[in-house]
């Protein structure tokens, strides 16, 4: 329940922050990342350095990670699947394997698990549909009951908390 | 922070509505100028800072606490048996592990360690960490204890992976070797023997010989009517008939030399009859003939039905081969069944080999999914040990002493280090402890796609553990004693040998099993307990799945003369009811189908014969007719077979 209140929060701030529809499709976009892909793994920290340098909007990449991650576990057959396709079912790309499997640093991003090399791919694939369907989805918001949302007493309390300001550190 | 597209949040929103709806921009206000969005936060690189200084905090507070349970769960997993570890320690600095405390379960004995060692430090080599693969510098192990007694039994190991299906396997194995049992119970009182006639062999060979027997009548019978010798014969009476009375001068040149063509032509189709008659004759004796055999294959068969047929009756052989399986089978299986887990194992985690390879994923609430590993030439294998000199002590038990371990070439990818991984394990102090020598030493070859895996172990002068009897509630302790084992694995085939032997060998109750004796348990025990010397030769020969077992022992010919004298007339007469049985069920089986082909060979004979004299007779006739129409001078030629 908290973090359904966590998530509630995290949304609206992040529809009312100051991004723009792209910084905040982008957010969600890269954090889709740390939902869709095993979180415990090299790519993820760089998806979260990229969150934290880039301009975009960090609370909608921890809110896409929040929605993404029971997608994930959905998805979690077709990644396997995807995964061990790409690394024995096509042989072009066995070399590429090989050497990455043994290239120093590389072979760290455990990208021969057919989990997290399918899922990172799939991902991947998925960036550009998020967002374009989260831009969509924020400027439609935003033209028609967002500035109600804005007035009322809820976004009042939740703005003036501690935590938002801490937010804003990482809001556009 | 200030982004484009967005205004100050004391300001009017980006989105919203204009302040003042519908009014127009004052001409003299400047137009607002674009800001250029920064792509870069660099203000966001504190807080990711700080987390990554938290990170670092749980690390040094949580992180061998949690590398520690990963060892022990994947180690567990890996080995098919419980591992604990106290503590790890690690220095990243030096690339240094250190693993205290730890106890590896005897998989095939939850009661026991199978080792324990207080400390196993190990250096790796840095730069191939970072391609995630171990290279150990140095290993050294400390301490070590084997066969110690465990506070609590060890766990199950019931997930999936390679070493509990393995060990499930090798129960499996095990459970494979007809181990004979050597059943001391009164000849009397054995169970009734109740015989399913057709789980004797020579039964169901007999009841196939019935189905074989008629499907041969039925061809028989088939090529009989093939024959059409009635057609044949009534085709030549009809000539002959036609042609009764009439010669030359009556029929005229045309006419005498068309009957004459007729008449040959009839003696033609007699001879061809006659000539499928024997051919016919030939196939019906080899038929009868080859169903003879079979009768006697039934027969033969009947031999293996009689051991089938005691074995129900727990009766042991008493052959001095099957004493000794019958005594010791069990625990040369288990010192078997021990070697072989071991070595398949090594199989399993250093296959040969550079094609990419499988292995369960990490586990993690998520899908686990699979790992594969890519292997490349000239490139670290996943894990090597180049050569590591361990000095293991062993502080208790009958092995205890100070032990030199050397193992070269360790390794997950043989065909990438070129070279068999060797290891070899002896005394390095004499005159110490309770062995007198020991040797261990090991080859697993797996470089090429043949892998071949040699072990030999050789103790003497060591406590051998004591060896309870399967029958009696007697233990062998055979004192100190040499002891050796070779194992030897070439492709999919085994050849392995154990032997014992000690001549202090003593015999104690077994309190755990002790009960009355009957007399021949009485007997028997006494005769045990009079033999000092023990002597066991083991060997266990072909392919993995299926090896034949062979255990012989100085006890075998002592035992089983001794019983086959006092109970031999018990034995005896309980076989020879059996016997009777199983003849008995066999031959109400076969003697039908005795009768059966005698039947058919006399029956078959009989038609034949009776063929071959009504194709004579017309024959003559024919021949005759011929003499009649040529005036004598033409013959006709003589019947085959005549």
């Amino acid at each position: 329940m908290l973090a359904l209140l966590k998530l509630l929060q995290s949304l609206v701030k992040t529809l009312h922050s100051d991004g723009t529809p792209a910084q905040i499709a982008l957010g969600a976009a890269l954090g889709a990342a740390l939902g869709l892909t095993p979180i415990a793994n090299v790519h993820n920290l760089v998806i979260l350095f990229l969150l934290a340098v880039l301009n975009v909007s960090f609370g909608a990449g921890i809110l896409a990670w929040g929605v993404f991650v029971p997608i994930a576990f959905m998805l979690d057959p077709l990644f396997d699947q995807l995964g061990h396709w790409l690394l024995t079912g096509v042989p072009a790309l066995r070399p590429l394997w090989t050497t990455w499997d043994n290239l120093p640093g590389l072979a760290l991003t455990n990208f021969n698990n057919t989990v997290v090399l399918g899922s990172v791919v799939g991902w991947l694939v998925l960036f550009l549909p998020i967002y374009f369907a989260i831009r969509l989805a924020v400027v439609r918001y935003r033209a028609t009951i967002g500035e109600r949302v804005r007035q009322s007493h809820f976004y009042r309390v939740l703005s003036a908390s501690q935590l938002y300001n801490v937010y804003r550190w990482f809001s556009p | 922070m200030s982004t484009a597209g967005s205004v100050r949040s004391d300001g009017a929103t980006g989105y919203g509505p204009p302040s003042s709806a519908g009014a127009p921009a004052t001409p003299n206000e400047p137009p607002p100028a674009r800001q250029r969005t920064r792509i870069f936060r660099w203000r966001g690189l504190l807080p990711l800072a700080l987390g990554l200084g938290l990170m670092y905090a749980a690390w040094a507070l949580f992180g061998e606490r949690v590398v520690r349970d990963t060892l022990r769960e994947a180690g567990t997993k890996a080995l098919g048996t419980q591992l604990d570890i106290a503590q790890v320690v690690i220095d990243e600095l030096h690339t240094t592990v250190e693993l205290r405390g730890i106890a590896l379960a005897d998989p095939f004995d939850v009661h026991r360690n199978l080792l324990e060692a207080k400390l196993l430090r190990v250096e790796l080599e840095p730069d191939p960490l970072l391609e995630k693969k171990l290279v150990l510098r140095r290993l050294s192990i400390g301490e070590v204890r084997t066969g110690t007694q465990r506070a609590t039994p060890a766990r199950p190991v019931t997930g999936g992976g390679f070493a509990p299906s393995m060990l499930r396997e090798m129960d499996r194995w095990a459970k494979q070797f007809d181990v004979p049992l050597l059943s001391l119970t009164p000849v009397d009182t054995i169970r009734a023997i109740v015989l399913d006639p057709t789980q004797l062999a020579s039964v169901r060979a007999a009841l196939a010989l019935v189905t074989r027997a008629d499907s041969v009548r039925g061809t028989l019978e088939q090529s009989y009517r093939s024959l059409r010798l009635q057609e044949t014969l009534d085709s030549a009476q009809a000539l002959l008939t036609r042609l009764q009375g009439a010669n030359l001068r009556a029929l005229g040149v045309t006419g005498g030399r068309t009957a004459l063509a007729d008449t040959r032509r009839a003696v033609a189709r007699v001879d061809s009859a006659r000539r499928r008659v024997e051919a016919l004759a030939t196939a019906a004796r080899t038929a009868a003939d080859t169903l003879q055999l079979a009768l006697r294959s039934v027969d033969d068969a009947r031999r293996a039905d009689y051991a089938f047929a005691r074995g129900l009756l727990k009766l042991p052989s008493f052959d001095a081969p099957n004493m000794g399986a019958a005594l010791f089978g069990k625990v040369t299986i288990d010192r078997f069944q021990q070697a072989l887990y071991w070595t398949t194992l090594a199989r399993q985690y250093a296959p040969p080999g550079l094609l990419p390879k499988e292995s369960d994923g990490p586990k993690r609430l998520r899908r686990a999914g699979s790992t594969v590993h890519f292997a490349k030439a000239m490139a670290y294998p996943r894990f090597l040990l180049r050569r590591g000199d361990v000095s293991v002590t062993v502080s208790d038990g009958p092995a205890r002493g100070t032990y030199a371990l050397a193992a070269t070439d360790v390794t997950t990818e043989p065909a990438l280090v070129g070279r068999p991984t060797m290891f070899a394990l002896r005394r390095s102090a004499k005159g110490e402890g309770r062995v007198d020598s020991l040797r261990v030493t090991g080859m697993l070859d797996h470089v090429s796609a043949h892998p071949r895996d040699v072990i030999t172990a050789s103790v003497s002068g060591v406590r051998l553990p004591s060896l309870p009897l399967p029958v009696l509630p007697y233990k062998a302790e055979p004192g100190r004693g040499t002891t050796e084992m070779r194992l030897a694995l070439e492709g999919d085939r085994v050849a392995a040998h154990w032997s014992l032997a000690s001549g202090t060998l003593t015999w104690r109750e077994d309190s755990s099993r002790v009960r009355a004796l009957n007399a021949m348990e009485s007997l028997v025990a006494r005769l045990l307990t009079g033999i000092g010397v023990l002597e066991i030769d083991a060997e266990l020969n072909g392919p993995v799945r299926s090896p034949k077992l062979s255990v012989r022992s100085n006890l075998d010919r002592v035992i089983a003369d001794r019983l086959r004298a006092v109970a031999g007339e018990q034995v005896l007469a309980a076989e020879a009811r059996v016997r009777t049985q199983v003849d008995r069920l066999v031959e109400e089986k076969t003697a039908p189908i005795k009768t059966r082909i005698a039947d058919l060979r006399a029956e078959t004979d009989r038609r034949l014969a009776d063929a071959r004299a009504k194709l004579d007779t017309q024959k003559q006739k024919l021949d005759a007719q011929v003499k009649t129409l040529t005036g004598g001078l033409v013959g006709l030629p003589k019947l085959p077979g005549n």
